[in-house]
């Protein structure tokens, strides 16, 4: 029998959605063995109805529920239940539902710092009051899938690895496990380490030094270069490729820049900031270069309190 | 006995919206609201990084046209830091967005705008998308598929990340094109420029002419026009002059630093997403019959704006349809013929720039240096012209941004075009699944990306169209959020 | 420990094997007063004390922290204590990032003879933290 499959996006961009569609044509083969039973990015169910007249909000049961993206407002917490109570296994799609992702880099923030910015500060915009009524509003912050409710797979990434996802699908439908790997992006990296500590740490102005003919194991490691690099403190994942004969490298070193940790922490309860202030700490780099520690480092990791307005303090 | 229609979700767009139709007592349309129910506050949270670190921040704004905010952000920072990429870089950033283009243009045809077409808006809605083309049509569905994934694919060995890339940096581009993966590309790129030929006569022959009536009708409404032209007046996606165009036809350019003195955002109360309207027209007014202010941006507008296409397959199809449809066209429902000119031109010219020696220059990006400055960069998104708008300290650090995306110009036209649909469609209080169906798709012509139209908190945005009578009771309300509101309403705000 | 209307902060302080804890020792044998709001956890090194464990200290319950090793040049380990003080700035740097104030982490070198000194020391932190208040991050249930 098809497994029955529902999709919502909550907070999202629609990466991860794109992401689906990169597994090209075997993705074709997977849709066969699916039975699409929601999803609004592709199909036309609706939440009360297919004439609006429901009164509540309305999810078919499915096998296997996949949310992307962050609870951000009151309709979106809703919906997160009813797919959780509508679905036999959840699963979190994409770095935003996994950890807040980039959209809680709000979370530094207030809810009233962030209206008056957009509706009151704005240089272009008739300065005006927010929104209300017929739009549901906001939650005080960026929540993460499993602060609202609890999560039974979780495929990181920003967006998610298209192989990553087939991986995990077809694990469901032969049941067997599927885990993410304790280990870091540095461990997937093929570029050369030299020694122990490199150049002092510096703003990535200008080109890193590369071998554009020869293969990536020609380049010295950037965080060597000087480059500040995540890749040290970020779970590995993304240099999976499914591209035949295609070497395996993480998708940014392929453009030469640096990782910036968009496939979260090794370990998902691991503190990115420490572990890496630590770490170039210990390895006499020069930690005062690093700029804007807390929001570089909790980038894509903003929920589940990882980010938040800073402690006021009395004035002393 | 007035009566609220709502549709919730708008389905097949890009973010979240939800639609309200008031009906008055005879049953008529009175009222329509497209609302915008997210909000996501990238202009807040984009203060205080270092401005070199944008580019990779605001992709995020959008996983369908990442470039393209990309692409902006990179052009604002080249303007901080006063510096112009070398050739070589700008033709690689031109490339990578051709190649997007054809990308987000395949997926948004097909994806979905198309199953109402390929399927009749009347169909089923479970078969009504992708996967019931699929099964009604396997080896055009395998080609759909494969010719989207070719353009990621492309875009992959072009940057190492497809989706939220990295490679368009402050002074031009991190990663040369080496000669080996410049021949994989170019024969990716003529299969893509095959398959836009193919879409277009498919979509000419086997679609377009079964909807004539529909194409006619379905949300038209008279606006001006908004879109980049290159020095000589030609299409042009990743730099140029905007040229704005009054609903007569009439034209004048300008330089799109200078767009905060030509529009101005307004605020309604229903809807986080803001209307942009020009100055210069008057005060601001949706009213469908005397639209005050109103311009369209994205594949129709550029289109009308546009006095050439630099490529010639394009140019050929620009030719008949201007001849077909004049200049400017204003059926909302054209903008999916434009796209499909629009698909082919990209096609055309990442064949062409693949072909250009320049292409694998080694010179691609000249070193910055921090210094306090305002930095505008402008590129036509898919869905419209995009504007990001940058200052910084004297460290590089950003201090103040304002953007607005190709959506958010879309905004008070989708309203007016669901609006006169609902109009057309609903009459008596009769309506059923099939005319909700048709307004839907009279949003989706601007194929809107509300994910990138709501950077501004959180994602979703509702689309509401209430039909209410002229005596103020409300008939329906076609929306997104529908009994949600009141559930809001009990709820004390969490926390 | 709380009395019914002054705060009584919690202080961590990790004493190296070699000199401080030695020293803190000597403080006890001498039977020199200090506020009994610290806890003294034994560690081999200062240089062994990872900033991790500093962090997690002072936004899990410990309104102040203070790191104790060998005066520079005394290390039983040799250069363990310089490690230290290469974390003590990312340290520092982190409490900012955290909200903290700069205040709530010390780092001190006190030697096994200075026992006057671990006394007097331990004294200024608790008396600085008291001025500066609870830890933002702690909930007190009592």
């Amino acid at each position: 029998m098809a497994v029955r499959v529902a999709e919502e996006w909550l907070t999202i961009c629609g990466g991860c959605e794109v992401s689906i569609l990169d597994i090209g044509e075997p993705l074709i083969d997977v849709l066969a063995l699916l039975e699409f039973v929601h999803m609004p990015v592709l199909m036309d169910h609706k939440y009360y109805g297919q004439t609006g007249e429901g009164t509540v909000l309305e999810i078919p049961e499915a096998d296997v529920g996949m949310i992307s993206g962050g609870v951000r407002n009151e309709k979106e917490k809703h919906v997160t239940e009813a797919m959780r109570a509508q679905c036999e296994t959840l699963i979190a799609l994409g770095s935003c539902a996994c950890f807040g992702g980039i959209p809680a880099m709000a979370n530094m923030y207030s809810l009233d710092d962030l209206y008056s910015k957009v509706y009151r500060e704005s240089p272009t915009t008739e300065p005006a009051e927010v929104p209300s009524g017929t739009v549901p509003s906001l939650l005080d912050r960026v929540y993460a899938i499993d602060e609202v409710v609890p999560v039974d797979l979780y495929i990181p990434g920003c967006p998610m690895n298209p192989g990553m996802i087939a991986e995990a699908l077809t694990s469901l439908i032969d049941e067997t496990p599927f885990e993410l790997a304790e280990r870091s992006v540095c461990d997937e990296c093929p570029v050369k380490r030299e020694r122990k500590s490199g150049e002092p740490i510096e703003r990535p102005l200008q080109d890193a030094q590369f071998d554009l003919d020869g293969p990536l194991e020609n380049m010295r490691c950037l965080m060597e270069q000087g480059i500040l690099c995540l890749g040290p403190v970020t779970r590995a994942g993304c240099a999976r490729t499914r591209e035949a004969g295609a070497p395996k490298v993480p998708r940014c070193i392929q453009g030469y820049m640096p990782c910036r940790g968009c496939f979260g922490p090794i370990r998902m309860d691991a503190n990115p900031l420490v572990d890496m202030m630590g770490a170039l700490s210990s390895n006499g780099l020069d930690v005062r270069q690093v700029l804007d520690r807390r929001a570089t480092f909790n980038r894509y990791i903003g929920a589940r309190n990882r980010l938040r307005p800073l402690p006021s303090r009395p004035a002393r | 006995m007035a009566k609220t229609i709502t549709i919730a979700p708008v389905t097949r767009i890009e973010g979240h919206a939800k639609v309200t139709i008031n009906l008055d007592d005879a049953g008529n349309v009175a009222d329509t609201y497209v609302n915008v129910v997210e909000l996501r506050g990238f202009e807040k949270f984009c203060v205080g990084r270092p401005v070199e670190e944008l580019p990779r921040i605001v992709t995020s704004i959008c996983g369908v046209c990442p470039w393209s905010h990309h692409l902006a952000s990179a052009k604002a920072n080249d303007a901080i830091f006063g510096v112009e990429p070398p050739p070589t870089g700008r033709k690689l950033r031109e490339l990578c967005n051709a190649v997007a283009f054809t990308e987000e243009h395949i997926l948004h045809f097909f994806f979905l705008a198309g199953p109402d077409y390929v399927m009749g808006p009347d169909a089923d809605y479970s078969i009504r998308n992708v996967l019931g083309i699929l099964q009604a049509d396997r080896e055009l569905g395998r080609r759909v598929v494969r010719a989207r994934h070719l353009g990621s694919r492309m875009l992959g060995i072009l940057s190492g990340k497809s989706i939220h890339p990295v490679t368009a940096v402050p002074g031009g581009f991190s990663k040369p094109l080496a000669e080996r993966d410049r021949d994989r590309l170019a024969s990716m790129a003529q299969e893509v420029l095959d398959f836009a030929k193919f879409a277009i006569g498919y979509a000419k022959e086997e679609i377009f002419p079964n909807y004539a009536e529909e194409i006619r009708d379905l949300g038209t409404i008279e606006t001006g026009f908004l879109g980049t032209v290159a020095e000589d007046g030609s299409l042009d996606l990743y730099d140029g002059r905007l040229r704005l165009m009054k609903p007569d036809g009439t034209a004048e350019d300008f330089a799109y630093d200078q767009y905060d003195d030509v529009i101005v955002e307004h605020v309604e109360p229903w809807s986080y997403l803001k209307f942009p309207y020009i100055r210069a027209w008057g005060e601001f007014s949706m009213d469908i019959d005397r639209p005050v202010g109103i311009y369209r941006t994205n594949t129709l507008a550029r289109l009308n704006v546009a006095d050439r296409i630099s490529t010639p397959l394009a140019q050929a199809e620009l030719e008949a349809y201007r001849k077909a449809f004049g200049r400017p066209v204003q059926q909302t429902l054209r903008y999916n013929h434009a796209r499909l000119i629009e698909l082919l031109y990209n096609a055309e010219l990442a064949v062409q720039l693949l072909e250009d020696p320049a292409i694998t220059g080694r010179d691609t990006r000249v070193p910055v240096t921090p210094r306090a400055a305002r930095g505008v960069g402008c590129v036509e998104a898919p869905r419209g012209t995009l504007i990001h708008d940058y200052q910084t300290d004297d460290e590089g650090m950003v201090t103040d941004v304002n953007l607005i995306v190709g959506t958010t110009h879309n905004n008070a036209p989708i309203n007016m075009s669901v609006n006169q649909a609902a109009k057309r469609l609903i009459s008596a209080g009769v309506y059923d699944e099939t005319i909700l169906n048709k307004i839907e798709m009279a949003i989706r012509a601007y194929d809107p990306c509300l994910s990138c139209a709501t950077h501004n908190l959180d994602g979703t945005i509702a689309l509401t169209v209430k039909i209410v009578a002229r005596d103020g009771g409300t008939i329906a309300n076609l929306s997104n959020v529908g009994p949600l509101r009141e559930r809001n309403e009990e709820e004390a705000r969490p926390r | 420990m709380s009395e019914a209307n002054g705060f009584e902060p919690k202080i961590i302080a990790f004493c190296c094997n070699w000199c401080s804890y030695a020293g803190a020792d000597l403080a006890g044998t001498s039977r020199l007063q200090y506020p009994p709001n610290v806890r003294i956890v034994r560690v081999m090194c200062s240089g062994m004390v990872h900033p991790n464990l500093i962090i997690d200290t002072l936004t899990k319950g410990a309104d102040g922290v203070i790191l104790c090793g060998c005066h520079p040049g005394d290390c039983h380990y040799l250069d363990g204590n310089l490690t230290a003080q290469k974390r003590a700035e990312a340290i520092d740097l982190m409490l900012e990032d955290f909200g903290l104030e700069p205040e709530r982490f010390r780092l001190e070198w006190i030697s096994a003879s200075e026992g006057p000194r671990f006394a007097q020391v331990m004294t200024e932190m608790v008396e600085s933290i008291k001025g500066i208040g609870p830890s933002p991050y702690v909930r007190r249930s009592d």
